[in-house]
């Protein structure tokens, strides 16, 4: 058990990103060293082929290893389980890619230790500048199916720069296991009453996180989940 | 006559249902919405099929509406459907509960061996 006192869980869901996790790993530990949190790096290696988990180990991360691979929803719900027997008061979920500014997930986290809400999003749409306009396109519409579906505003669905709070870390489930667990986490955040908030965030887009991203086919497989899911539990 | 005949043989079916509805809930095995939409979905279905004598008796004449009484295909048909959707809802159910297991299962052993690999 941690101490409950600024006590906050960095949860990095990974899928072979061997060749930038160490540098994720060393930047969050430089920034994070120097604020009044209790922290720990949490790696959810989700069943990569690469040296991500020894690597993620040897820079100084917590891993859990998943023995398969169950996607991106699978790997968060995970760290967020760990986060929560672990006693933690505050977790963050990010991109293991090196997308997401340090001082952003700094930000995010002050925000919530000041209560601003329950599940906070940093959202890389309210200024898009730097990201292309396809991507800006693709998660514009992404976000315009989430309040479509399950009724929930925001502009950034899709962004893997979360901040939850205790709350939160108990309440919150979903069923979806791939990238479509974005959106039905908003619902079901909506569904258990929590309050959802966005921030505006900064993405970096190096040459290497713009070919791991979410290519727009995707995107469609991700709106067919959905609005399966929607009508599945319409007779549940 | 064949109505009847409809009815008798689709009614088994939804108290059947009924019964797995109720009991599934009281065990506590599903949540009150999904209690809630299950009944809906099942009364549907038998007020639909006690109610299909009147509706055809409206409907005879009707130049849109107009069609021949309820052959005894008909029947096995329906009830056939009626059936079909009882096993289906109820497997779908199994498996979404099967799924949920293997996952908290996966996810807990994940977390536990990864505990156990930090103390060694």
């Amino acid at each position: 058990m941690v101490s409950q006192r600024h006590s906050v869980c960095l949860i990095i869901p990974a899928y072979n990103e061997a060749a930038v996790i160490a540098e994720v790993i060393k930047n969050l530990n430089k920034a994070f060293s120097k604020t009044k949190f209790i922290y720990e790096i949490v790696v959810i290696d989700d069943g990569s082929k690469d040296d991500t988990a020894k690597i993620s180990k040897t820079a100084g991360a917590h891993v859990i290893q998943h023995i398969l691979n169950v996607g991106s929803g699978g790997a968060t719900a995970t760290g967020l389980s760990y986060a929560k027997q672990s006693g933690y008061t505050i977790a963050a979920t990010l991109d293991a890619d090196g997308q997401h500014n340090v001082k952003d997930v700094i930000k995010g986290i002050e925000l919530m230790n000041e209560g601003a809400a329950d599940l906070l999003i940093g959202s890389r749409l309210i200024d898009s500048e730097g990201m292309s306009r396809i991507k800006v396109v693709g998660n514009r519409g992404l976000s315009m199916i989430t309040f479509l579906t399950f009724g929930v505003k925001v502009t950034d669905s899709q962004s893997g720069l979360r901040i939850f709070s205790k709350k939160a870390l108990e309440n919150l489930k979903w069923k979806t296991a791939g990238y479509e667990f974005c959106s039905e986490m908003l619902w079901r955040a909506k569904q258990q009453g929590l309050a959802i908030k966005e921030y505006p965030i900064k993405a970096i887009y190096t040459e290497y996180s713009q070919s791991k991203g979410q290519n727009n086919w995707n995107a469609i497989n991700i709106v067919r989940s959905l609005i399966q899911r929607r009508i599945v539990e319409m007779f549940e | 006559m064949r109505y009847i005949i409809l009815v008798l043989l689709v009614a088994p079916i939804v108290l059947l249902a009924f019964i797995n509805i109720v009991t599934q809930y009281k065990l506590g095995k599903i949540s009150r919405s999904r209690f809630r939409h299950q009944m809906v979905l099942w009364l549907t279905i038998i007020i639909v099929v006690i109610g299909s004598f009147p509706i055809y008796n409206y409907s005879v004449g009707k130049p849109l509406l107009d069609s021949s009484e309820l052959s005894l295909f008909d029947i096995a048909q329906t009830v056939a459907i009626v059936y079909l959707v009882y096993i289906i809802n109820n497997h779908r159910r199994k498996i979404e509960q099967n799924e949920h297991t293997i996952r908290d299962l996966h996810q807990e052993i994940s977390i536990r061996l990864s505990k156990k690999d930090g103390k060694s």
